[in-house]
């Protein structure tokens, strides 16, 4: 992180980061916990997702990493869910799609409004607390994993049971 | 951080009792430690804030104290058991070998709190624990031997839609009491107060149902009902159980021969093609074969009351292998022991029997066992239909095959696999691919019940309904080949090994051992010629589709573009 004083942009999101990483410290948000994966990097977090209560996922812990881009709060972070998880909105390899993660301005596809999208007001207790939510409600229409969505609506038991393995894999995986 | 001597350390333990179960926003309780005396060395008392969903409490405790001293406070403080406690910190869950500077908890942070409920704090100790198994054996086995004989007996139960979470830990338990006292299981079993239970439907089935987990279990899953109701199944349940060492393997294996190929890149895939591609051929072509009742013989002629089971069992489950090989087995343990008590005829056909349903389990001992037995056995399966559909798949894709083999520490690790690969490497070769492997276990589980039926069909003639209405074509490729094995001609010995050696030849030509560069050479060049300039993820690419390059090409789009819209 040698460039990250010499830029005025850089200092403001690392600013901007520490200070949302140090009243997570001091007052958590229910749901989730949050911390630096290298004490070093302030753009690169490690959250653990507590699955919510009265949900499939209730159990389970799924680490996810939150990575800044240094024109942060401007642009959005990449969240990837490192657990394993089974849900229609997060893609085999752990992305997360949620409208508020994507890239400002107008949708290529014309879904989404741009009000919808990535805003600089955001911050990590909002994106998660957008991710939570999403796990205990997906949205099935914009599936990033087509067959947990397929299984959701047509084959719900089944869905049941493979996110009731991921959960007891995370809790063999973590503790 | 703050004072040296902390303010509560002063406060007796009955004070926090008097209102445990106060609901309010921080309610500030401090602690003494009762070792606080000899531990001034963990430095000054820092309060850390504990939060759940329902409410926060505060702790005190020592600034250098373990995470393990921090849980034993907390569990007090929330009056749970420690166990059922997961802390969380910055993204990370607390594990007792920590410090709380691990962590770098200061003054006035606050921590995550997990409470978890019973049944899946139990769950995960088991599995993460494995020495755990020895100190929580406190129940005595004999306490739940109806239990033991239900669950722990089918290994396939899990796989007719059981994989719910209860039930999964409830044979978890099972196994675990199981593996922690075979002896005193088989004792049990043994006893004749249990055999006279066993033989008696009616007397297990209210035992059963007397259970509150049972019926809970049965209420939400009529298809356990309808097993628990089958009086075969129970027995042969029983037998199982019986003896240990089968059982062990059985239970041991599946779950780890799964969780093996599940973990290789892209076993996931390759175990569904695998699916596809053999299982469920052979699998059709077993349920031609096995159409019959399997428990005709047993019970006596009739083809009623057990059919549908049979149906049930035999039908492909979600999990590709693992539920097969385990549903098709506790059937033919149940066909086999059945049908040697029943035809009484006599020890000769024992063996074969039992080696029938060894045969079935997943075990790789047993299996070399029943192959260096009776190679004749082999030859039969090798020469059924199915087989050799099978092994037309297979050479088709002989890298799957490879794959698997190279990467799985089951086969690799497997001693009796060793000892064997030295007297007849051939044999080896074949039983290291877990796609053949399946289809000796379907193979061997067939043979034995045409033995079966054939020698109880003499007995049982006067119902003048064949036993076993088996397609013709199916029927006649083992038929023929059992006769030599009733015989004991000699000449099939010869022959089976000329056809392994005929398969491993033909693996041979596949190029199968040689490194995947050099087996893709071509399909590496095409890529590369298509501007896929990574060898590296284009080895990896091919590996995973077994050497299609269309699916190749797919893999490595996909996995360049990982933010597809969604």
């Amino acid at each position: 992180m040698a460039d990250e004083s010499s830029m005025g942009s850089t200092s403001q999101a690392a600013l901007l980061l520490k200070k949302q990483l140090a009243e997570l410290n001091k007052n958590p948000v229910e749901g989730f916990s949050a911390g630096l994966i290298d004490d070093n990097d302030i753009f690169k977090w490690e959250v653990l997702i507590i699955g919510p209560a009265d949900t499939l996922y209730e159990g389970g812990f799924f680490k996810c990493h939150l990575i800044f881009p240094k024109e942060y709060p401007l642009r959005p972070p990449k969240l990837k869910v490192i657990t394993d998880i089974w849900h229609p909105n997060i893609d085999s390899k752990g992305d997360v799609c949620i409208s508020i993660l994507h890239e400002p301005g107008d949708d290529r596809w014309g879904y989404e409004k741009a009000s919808e999208r990535w805003l600089p007001v955001h911050t990590v207790e909002t994106i998660l607390v957008s991710v939570i939510s999403m796990l205990a409600d997906p949205n099935d229409e914009s599936p990033a994993n087509v067959d947990a969505a397929k299984e959701w609506r047509d084959n719900y038991p089944e869905f049941k049971k493979k996110v009731a393995k991921c959960v007891r894999k995370s809790q063999e995986d973590l503790l | 951080m703050s004072d040296p001597k902390p303010e509560g350390s002063a406060a007796p333990p009955s004070k926090e009792e008097e209102n445990p179960k106060k609901e309010e926003e921080a309610p500030v309780h401090t602690i003494a430690d009762d070792s606080d005396d000899e531990e001034a060395a963990l430095g000054p008392a820092i309060s850390v804030h504990v939060k759940t969903p329902q409410t926060t409490k505060t702790v005190s405790v020592k600034e250098k104290a373990s995470v393990n001293q921090f849980r034993q406070l907390v569990a007090r403080e929330f009056q749970e058991p420690v166990e059922k406690l997961c802390l969380i910190f910055g993204g990370k869950i607390m594990k007792d070998h920590e410090t709380l500077a691990t962590h770098a908890i200061a003054n006035d942070r606050t921590v995550h709190l997990v409470i978890k409920s019973g049944a899946s704090s139990q769950g995960s100790n088991n599995n993460t624990g494995a020495n755990a198994s020895s100190q929580q054996t406190p129940t005595n086995p004999s306490a739940s031997p109806f239990g033991l004989g239900g669950m722990g007996g089918i290994p396939g139960m899990s796989n007719l839609g059981m994989g719910s979470a209860n039930f999964m830990e409830m044979q978890q338990r099972m196994q675990r009491e199981m593996m922690g006292n075979p002896e005193m299981m088989r004792q049990l079993l043994d006893s004749p107060l249990t055999q006279s239970l066993m033989s008696n439907p009616e007397i297990m089935r209210s035992l059963m149902q007397s259970n509150p987990q049972m019926q809970q279990l049965m209420e939400r899953n009529p298809e356990i009902t309808h097993m628990l109701s089958n009086p075969d199944i129970l027995r042969q349940t029983m037998e199982i159980a019986r003896n240990p060492a089968m059982l062990q393997e059985l239970m041991r294996n599946q779950d780890r021969a799964m969780s093996n190929l599940e973990s290789i890149p892209g076993g996931q895939s390759a175990l569904q093609r695998m699916y596809r591609d053999i299982q469920e051929p052979m699998l059709n072509a077993a349920q031609d074969h096995l159409g019959s009742n399997p428990f005709q013989a047993l019970s006596g002629n009739s083809r009623g009351p057990g059919a549908s089971t049979t149906g049930e069992n035999a039908t492909p489950m979600p999990n590709p292998w693992g539920g097969n090989s385990g549903g098709g087995s506790s059937n033919q343990a149940g066909t086999n022991t059945s049908g040697s008590n029943n035809s009484g005829t006599g020890s000769g056909t024992t063996p074969d029997l039992t080696g029938g349903s060894l045969f079935a389990s997943p075990g790789m001992r047993s299996l070399m066992q029943q192959m260096t037995e009776n190679p004749q056995l082999m030859q039969n399966m090798m020469n059924a239909p199915y087989t050799r559909s099978l092994m037309d798949t297979l050479s088709q894709n002989p890298d799957m095959a490879a794959n698997i083999m190279s990467s799985n520490p089951l086969f690799a690790g497997n001693p009796a696999l060793q000892r064997l690969q030295t007297t007849a490497p051939e044999v080896y070769t074949s039983m290291g691919m877990p796609a053949i492997a399946p289809g000796l276990f379907l193979g061997g589980q067939q043979q034995p019940s045409t033995t079966t039926t054939a020698t109880t069909a003499s007995p049982t003639t006067t119902n003048t309904t064949s036993p076993s209405p088996s397609s013709a074509p199916a029927s006649t490729g083992n038929a023929s080949g059992s006769n030599p094995n009733v015989g004991g001609s000699p000449a099939a010995g010869e022959a089976f090994s000329q056809l392994m050696n005929q398969m491993v030849s033909n693996m041979a030509n596949q190029g199968l051992n040689n490194p995947p560069e050099q087996r893709f050479q071509s399909q590496l060049d095409q890529l590369a010629s298509m501007g896929f300039v990574d060898r590296q993820a284009n080895i990896q690419a091919l590996i995973a589709t077994f050497g299609d390059v269309n699916a190749a090409i797919d893999r490595l789009l996909n996995s360049r573009q990982p933010g597809q819209p969604s």
